[in-house]
């Protein structure tokens, strides 16, 4: 009698408290396997008729297609230039701020993080008015030259956006590649300066040797995110009908003309889920390596700095070159177009044509649907992705549980595939499979899933390395001292991991609210969202008007992105007192 | 009041299976500052978490205060909340976001026990008080110095009135001076207090400062139990004996009753017994006499010392015999010349252990 309370009372309670926690893991992890398992059995499904069969017809269609490699070779150019660019731009970068004496550092600093938020969507559409073979401004200005319409640049191929992709993603080489600068020891380059090398072959033989594994992890990163890349494809190649991975699965669901095809687009799904998960793998193996002699000392030292003398002008050439080419120039042109009839060279005559004419034409009650969509996202996404990243990271790194790799495993997934596959798959799933008694497609709880679901492995990535540097004993000792599993989570853990949890919640926020991957295949006129309702227009060929909608996102967003800079601040300033 | 009956635990690992506890049984009175000793992957730490809740055992049973609270036969595990224990981690794991005073209050107000606002503040003072911290209260836990954060820790475990406290190598993480103070107020402290202690250390002066009975763990096995005195001068096997002190190590071979042929020479040892085998022997170096001139008492040995250490309040010599062993000495007082010297092994100073031993003494060297 006695034992059996006991028991009830010790293993019992235990088990409950642990269980809330795996079962919130639980969900996204169901959900994930559903959405991916579902684009592997549309692959095989024909629909012909009212009869559905199975078959491989979708894929010996998908592999015969010229036009497949063609799409193929132009998302593997694409995204090797978008890496080149990216590091081309961010290695310098970081290396020019972490380890020379330029100051302020804080400058670039702020500039790199801050660009991150700028979405790529304005940046393309920006070098679109430049570079655009008919209508871009510095054609219009070439081809304006006698004899010289032969040099008439074209953006609208695969290097093209690909140059413009990696200026957009130099900012996440600078911020992979700095810590690895920042924790190099200089013991090596003292090592090597001390035995005669000069700086340049120190540099050579030492010092990015040192980084390379980490410059590698961030060089297949960059791959990755260059192959499931949307917005400057779509934005740039679309039109032009020069179509990589993601655009090229985008019509497939969304056609010009003709019906969707589902089982092309889970064929062309699987193929790709297939590569990335190649490329995950080798990313993890340089990501191993990086760990390995990236940190080499306890010890606590500082970077030595290199003094630039004389190069200091020209580190700040390059730094400015970048952001004018990066930021300053698509975006100031887009502002111009927005205010414009139609594209213009700036002249005095242009500016006599500047009015506000193209927000006045703007579909004022849509944009208002989509900005209360958006703004109802982007509170709410980031709370749920906290939620159940939170759940997961405990349970990687905390439960002991022999289970957790799986866990792992899954909370990575959304890292690997490429979001435009979740979205097609839960356009099917929520079209053919729940409308009967979940009628969720064309609603604002749809979007809300999907995008929890692809940001879950940012959210637990961050959350994972805030966790693993919360000292265990920290815990521990609560647990001894007879404070509950819940209590601990609430008085112990949640007030430590509170900058990464604000940090966290702020990044995914912006996401959102930028997002338009998922929105382009899921937003119907009812769960419109502000970036969806502007690539409506956009696909349309109201370019102008396309930018004024953007301007207008963007003007929402500021004070969203310096409210993430101030807290942000402030919360790495409370990491460093803790 | 703590009792283990033969628990076992294994770890699995990328690299393997690693038998971390293998069958332990052990018995803590209460009162009793007891100290686990051993070098680090012994197992020792793994049985304290066992005790605590931290880890689970595979098999056996824990009992603490006559209660269960481990058994697998019965399927019972008692989660850490309830144990009602005090603990002081290696990290000291002083909670970085709250002050010395919530840090000591935390477990009071927060754990099961219905404690009112009084209480609480009485018993954190008091706590702090017996560890003089009196005056911190406010102080945020990351301003607190090394020691400090060790006496946070401890007035944390003893404010909730443990059953027992359970001590991770508290003493590691300060330095050497720092650490001998702390050591003798430790267990003055607890000694006032009367509450039994579990004690991991590795560091066998530690053991012999603090430990009213210690146990020295390797393998995951207790090797030997008693008083710090008992392991010292009497250890049961070669790295018991090895642990506690430096040793100097001769093989050699029973010729009859009391006569050890060695390498060094012809050894008479009151232990030597088993006719015929062979041993390994172990001497002190505090068990040497070391002298200028002969004595002509028996085990005497002439050799040559070859270098001498001055550590202050004793010195060390080396001393090569003519089988070309080195010996340690260790000698208080004047320091003797270097050259030709007589060292002189006292009979019932001889610890003598049989071969089957060797091969781990053999490894070590």
């Amino acid at each position: 009698m006695r034992r059996a309370v006991l028991r009830r009372l010790v293993i019992g309670p235990l088990l409950d408290r642990r269980t809330v926690l795996v079962g919130i893991s639980l969900i996204p992890v169901a959900a994930l396997t559903v959405l991916v398992s579902v684009i592997v059995w549309i692959s095989f499904r024909q629909l012909a008729g009212a009869a559905a069969g199975y078959s491989l017809d979708a894929y010996r269609e998908l592999y015969l297609d010229p036009f497949t490699y063609k799409a193929l070779l132009n998302t593997a150019v694409f995204s090797l230039i978008t890496v080149a660019v990216a590091l081309l731009f961010g290695i310098p970068a970081a290396w020019l701020v972490e380890r020379t004496d330029l100051r302020p550092k804080e400058i670039p600093q702020t500039l790199m993080v801050l660009g991150l938020l700028i979405p790529s969507f304005l940046t393309g559409m920006g070098w679109v008015f430049l570079l655009n073979p008919r209508i871009g401004i510095i054609n219009t200005l070439i081809t304006g030259i006698p004899g010289m319409e032969w040099a008439r640049i074209n953006v609208a191929t695969a290097p093209g956006m690909g140059i413009i992709q990696g200026l957009g993603l130099a900012n996440v080489a600078f911020i992979m590649v700095s810590p690895t600068f920042r924790a190099m020891n200089p013991v090596f380059e003292e090592a090597a300066e001390v035995h005669g090398l000069r700086f340049f072959q120190t540099l050579h033989k030492v010092t990015l040797p040192l980084a390379y594994p980490g410059v590698l992890a961030a060089a297949i990163y960059i791959f990755m995110i260059g192959v499931a890349a949307f917005d400057i494809p779509a934005v740039i190649g679309l039109s032009n009908r020069v179509f990589t991975f993601s655009t090229f699965l985008y019509i497939q669901v969304q056609p010009l003309d003709g019906l969707p095809r589902h089982d092309l687009a889970g064929a062309s799904a699987v193929l790709m889920i297939c590569i990335s998960l190649l490329f995950l793998c080798w990313y993890y193996r340089a990501l191993k390596s990086s760990h390995r002699y990236a940190v080499v000392t306890g010890q606590s030292y500082r970077p030595r700095q290199v003094e630039l003398g004389r190069w200091k002008p020209w580190a700040w050439a390059f730094l400015g070159g970048y952001f004018l080419l990066g930021q300053l120039l698509p975006l100031s042109m887009l502002v111009w177009n927005a205010l414009l009839p139609y594209p213009q060279v700036p002249s005095l005559s242009a500016l006599g044509h500047v009015s506000l004419n193209n927000f006045r034409a703007l579909p004022i009650h849509q944009l208002l649907i989509g900005a209360q969509n958006t703004f109802i996202l982007a509170v709410s996404v980031p709370t749920l992705t906290l939620l159940f990243s939170l759940g997961l990271s405990w349970v990687v790194v905390r439960s002991g549980f022999r289970s957790r790799f799986f866990f792992d495993v899954f909370s990575f997934l959304p890292h690997a595939v490429p979001h435009i596959i979740f979205a097609v798959s839960a356009a099917y799933v929520s079209i053919f499979l729940l409308s009967g008694f979940l009628p969720i497609y064309g609603t604002i709880y749809l979007l809300m899933a999907v995008y929890t679901l692809v940001w879950l492995s940012f959210a637990t990535r961050n959350l994972n390395s805030a966790l693993i540097q919360i000292h265990k004993e920290l815990e521990e000792a609560a647990a001894v001292s007879g404070i509950p599993l819940l209590r601990i989570l609430r008085k112990i853990l949640l007030p430590l991991l509170g900058p990464a949890l604000l940090n966290t919640w702020l990044w995914v926020a912006l996401l959102t609210y930028r997002e338009l991957t998922v929105a382009s295949i899921l937003a119907t006129t009812r769960n419109i969202t502000l970036p969806a309702a502007m690539w409506g227009i956009w696909l349309s060929g109201l370019y102008p008007k396309a930018a004024a909608a953007a301007l207008l996102v963007v003007a929402v967003m500021v004070p969203l992105v310096f409210l993430y800079w101030y807290v942000g601040r402030r919360a790495t300033a409370m990491e460093r007192t803790l | 009041m703590i009792a283990i009956r033969n628990v076992t635990m294994k770890f699995h690992t990328k690299q393997g299976t690693v038998q971390a506890l293998q069958g332990i049984d052990l018995q803590v009175e209460r009162g009793e500052i007891f100290v686990l000793l051993g070098r680090s992957g012994s197992g020792k730490t793994t049985l304290l978490r066992c005790l605590a809740g931290l880890e689970k055992p595979d098999t056996g049973q824990i009992s603490l205060a006559g209660k269960v609270v481990f058994s697998d036969c019965e399927r019972i595990f008692v989660p850490p909340q309830e144990r009602e224990l005090g603990m002081v981690f290696q990290s000291y794991a002083i909670w970085p976001h709250l002050t010395v005073f919530e840090n000591v209050a935390l477990p009071l107000t927060q754990a099961k026990r219905k404690l009112s606002k009084q209480v609480v503040q009485d018993r954190v003072r008091e706590a702090l008080q017996l560890v003089q911290l009196e005056g911190l209260e406010k102080r945020p836990a990351p301003l607190l110095s090394g020691g400090q954060q060790q006496r946070v820790a401890l007035a944390r475990a003893l404010a909730i009135k443990p059953q027992a406290l359970l001590m991770d190598e508290p003493l590691s993480n300060l330095d050497a001076r720092l650490r001998e103070d702390v050591r003798s107020e430790l267990r003055e402290l607890v000694k006032k207090i009367g509450v039994t202690v579990l004690y991991v250390t590795h560091d066998q002066v530690e053991a012999m400062a603090l430990a009213d009975r210690t146990a020295m763990m390797d393998h995951g096995v207790i090797l030997q139990v008693g008083h710090p005195q008992e392991l010292y001068h009497q250890p049961v096997n070669v790295t018991v004996a090895e642990f506690f002190g430096s040793v100097n190590w001769l093989e050699g071979r029973i010729t009859e009753a009391g006569v050890i042929k060695t390498e060094i020479g012809t050894l008479h040892a009151d232990s030597a017994s088993s006719v015929g085998s062979q041993v390994v022997i172990a001497i002190r170096p505090e068990d040497i006499q070391l002298s200028a001139s002969p004595s002509g008492n028996a085990n005497e040995f002439e050799g040559e010392i070859v270098s001498t250490t001055f550590l202050g309040d004793y010195s060390l010599y080396q001393v090569q015999t003519r089988t070309s062993k080195r010996i340690l000495k260790k000698a208080m007082g004047s320091p003797i010349a270097p050259g030709k010297a007589y060292f002189q092994i006292s009979k019932d100073r001889i610890r003598v252990f049989y071969n089957r031993e060797l091969s781990s003494l053999s490894r070590k060297a």
